[in-house]
């Protein structure tokens, strides 16, 4: 046991005398989900609009009711709208001015009553990215809203037209009644489908909350939310780096010479292996300590340590164990260094530690469960969000042990082979 | 020195002989290799060795590079298995014990083994505590080192600041520090200027002096000649000769070698050597013939005069007393440094 420490001292001074990498790799999942809380957690002010420009030719209902949707209480959400002549809005796109510019050509409302064929014309700004397609989603939303409309309302609607360029003269009683009896069947025809609508939109925001709100205050909340939503994931992938980061020393010190002589020593492969574990693990419990307190400035609510602290000594294990089977099987440095980025990556993204799972596709989330970030990331958020107790850990904290102790049995075996065959001497 | 029946003797750190070279009393022996082989794939790096040094003495391995030195000593560090063979140190198998014979043992490697973020003082403490030395005793082991290899005064430095030399002498030291009784020097001088390279030699005298049994390798004729009390001749995995220097010097017969380089075959020397009396050819191969040639008489200058005169298509010829690398020419047909 001595005989460990001593090794693990002096790594750890090695570390202490080189710390540029450790601290890079640890700083990683708090500048990265501290940018995107930043970027995405201030409310809607924090969301940069769409700036629409809409050139209107038309002054039919219907094209009115097409630039009003963009300047309604929910569009202007999203939307900062402009109503413009086409040629000012095209000088304004040249400039830079807006995301894009939707044409409402003359006779629109017309052509759309008369059931011919009519043209939005949208021009979108190529030197952004998302915003532009937000905005031709949103137009092309809108065509698919008045085409449907117009093809439930036909029959009202021809009776309608008449009227509608009667010029001038008012419609009799017997005539709105007659137009109103045909809106009315068609939408009973029509109300299996339409009322209630066959999808419905609930969001939801980390914390319990159901919407956001404007006050400052609730800002800082939302930031701290999405802090702590990517922080786990994040955080798993960067502690697997920092534990990948003490293992490679078993392929530093192969290129060094220092492990053939400490073979030659009163080392044995067991001894060396369960040092260079010890100091993954101390490592790996240091950075964790660090992030736990980062994260704890961004929690809002109480959690449970235990819960928290048996599946942070269950990472621990597993990381230890990953990386001495990655460091077992390598034959060079640099072959390990690109299949532990390789792995960890892979693993990182299927496993749900860089998105969410429920936004991957099903076959990715059907082999999660068999990588370790996977239980981890899921023991972190259900402790994290859903204040998870000891109990319900349980199953993330024995699978994460379980990998550790198996790949690290496996590791130090793959060591032992490669001394006896006298690849480390 | 006087012994009981009054005549001179010669003391050597190995055996007590008399004037006549009979064993007055018998060293233990240190270090037992019996029969080692070691194969990678189709090569047999060593084949079938076998050689015993006694306590306190300085063996070396001598040969070219590629001889099996480095894996013989892997061997004899437990770093390596043999196929075949057992390694003994001080009467205890190593395959059987091998924590039991590491403790005892220190390794010099051939390319220094160091952390090169820590200093000199810091290394020595590492290695000396990986062999269980604490408190007084370590900083005692880490000051006599540092003296014995003249890094004292720098032992606080990261050895990355370090040059080439300094890092060898500091490699020789962390072999040292635990007081080991016997050391495997693997070819500790390569690669390094002459300044250091005495500096080393010097620093291997004084382990020698203080007790400690040494197996030292080198492919430098001078440096076995001037450290090794026996010497191995070491190539293509087998040790072709044993001995003293006097001995193994005495087996080549005070003959000289004459190696004569050109484009003749070498069968055109046959009948010039068979006309020769004392002259044999040693090794024959396109353009290059090795002879030994008996000093006594005109030897070699007949010999140049006959082979010059036969109007052969001939570069240039070399003559060579009586040497290391004499013999390891007339053992092997090419010189130690080809």
């Amino acid at each position: 046991m001595s005989l460990i420490a001593h090794l693990v001292a002096k790594d750890l001074k090695r570390k202490i005398r080189s710390p540029l990498g450790f601290l890079v790799v640890l700083s990683f999942p708090v500048l990265f989900a501290g940018m995107i809380a930043l970027a995405f957690g201030r409310g809607g002010d924090a969301i940069p609009k769409v700036r629409m420009l809409v050139a209107n030719e038309d002054d039919g209902i219907l094209a009115s009711a097409v630039a009003s949707a963009f300047t309604s209480q929910q569009g202007a959400r999203v939307f900062e709208t402009r109503s413009v002549e086409q040629a000012d809005g095209l000088e304004r796109m040249e400039r830079g001015e807006a995301s894009a510019l939707l044409v409402i050509p003359a006779g629109f409302t017309r052509d759309v009553l008369d059931g011919k064929p009519v043209v939005l014309q949208l021009t979108r700004n190529p030197s952004e990215g998302i915003l532009p397609e937000i905005a031709e989603q949103a137009a092309g939303t809108l065509a698919d809203v008045l085409e449907g409309g117009r093809r439930v309302l036909d029959e009202p609607l021809a009776e309608l037209r008449p009227l509608l360029r009667g010029g001038g003269e008012a419609p009799s009683d017997a005539e709105v009644i007659a137009v109103s009896l045909l809106v009315k069947r068609a939408l009973e025809r029509s109300g299996d489908l339409l009322f209630p609508p066959a999808i419905t939109l609930q969001s939801e925001i980390f914390g319990g909350g159901t919407e956001a709100k404007a006050s400052g205050a609730n800002d800082e909340g939302n930031t701290s939310a999405i802090f702590l939503l990517i922080l786990p994931g994040v955080a798993v992938y960067a502690i697997f780096l920092v534990g990948d980061q003490a293992m490679r020393d078993v392929m530093t010190e192969r290129t060094l010479g220092t492990l053939r002589r400490q073979l030659a020593g009163p080392v044995t492969v067991g001894t060396y292996v369960l040092g260079k574990a010890a100091t993954t693990a101390v490592l790996s419990l240091v950075s964790l300590a660090v992030l736990t307190a980062v994260g704890a400035l961004a929690l809002r609510d109480p959690v449970s340590v235990p819960a928290f602290a048996l599946v942070s000594l269950a990472l621990v294990l597993a990381i230890t164990g990953t990386s001495a089977v990655i460091y077992g099987v390598s034959r060079t440095e640099r072959q390990a260094a690109t299949m532990a980025s390789i792995i960890y990556l892979v693993m990182a993204f299927v496993g749900g530690s860089f998105f969410r799972l429920e936004s991957l596709p099903a076959a990715l989330r059907a082999i999660a469960p068999f990588t370790p970030f996977y239980w981890a990331t899921e023991g972190y958020r259900a402790v994290l969000e859903r204040k998870a107790g000891v109990a319900a850990v349980l199953p993330h904290t024995g699978v994460l042990a379980a990998i550790g102790v198996v790949l690290l049995t496996a590791g130090a075996a793959a060591l032992r082979r490669a001394a006896k065959r006298g690849a480390v001497a | 020195m006087a012994t009981e029946s009054g005549g001179s003797v010669i003391v050597r750190p190995v055996d007590v002989l008399d004037n006549s070279g009979a064993v007055l009393a018998r060293i233990a022996r240190m270090i037992e290799a019996q029969g080692l082989v070691k194969s990678f794939g189709s090569l047999r790096a060593v084949d079938g060795i076998g050689f015993h040094v006694r306590k306190g003495e300085l063996y070396g391995l001598l040969g070219p590079n590629g001889a099996g030195k480095t894996t013989t000593m892997s061997m004899l560090a437990g770093l390596l298995q043999p196929d075949e063979g057992q390694i003994r140190f001080d009467g205890i198998d190593l395959a059987a014990r091998p924590l039991a014979v590491k403790q005892q043992l220190g390794v010099v490697p051939q390319e220094p083994a160091l952390y090169e973020t820590l200093s000199a003082r810091e290394n020595l403490r590492f290695w000396g505590g990986l062999y269980g030395l604490s408190g007084k005793d370590l900083s005692a082991a880490v000051d006599r080192v540092l003296q014995l290899v003249g890094l004292s005064d720098r032992s606080k430095e990261p050895i990355r600041r370090y040059s080439g030399g300094m890092k060898r002498r500091l490699n020789l030291a962390l072999g040292l520090v635990h007081g080991p009784r016997a050391v495997l020097m693997d070819e500790p001088t390569v690669g390094i200027d002459p300044q250091a390279r005495l500096n080393i030699l010097e620093a291997v005298k004084n382990v020698t002096a203080s007790g400690a049994t040494v197996i030292y390798t080198t492919h430098y004729l001078e440096e076995a000649e001037e450290l090794c009390d026996r010497i191995a001749i070491m190539d293509h995995g087998k040790i072709l000769a044993e001995g003293t220097l006097e001995e193994l010097i005495r087996r080549v017969g005070g003959r000289e070698l004459v190696t004569v380089r050109g484009g003749f075959a070498p069968e055109a020397l046959e009948p010039i050597v068979a006309a020769l009396p004392g002259v044999q050819i040693t090794s024959a191969a396109p353009g290059r013939v090795v002879l030994t040639v008996e000093r006594a008489g005109r030897g070699s200058v007949d010999v140049l005069a006959r082979v010059l005169g036969a109007g052969l298509d001939v570069d240039g010829v070399s003559v060579q007393p009586p040497s290391l690398n004499a013999l390891f020419l007339n053992l092997t047909g090419r010189e130690l440094r080809d």
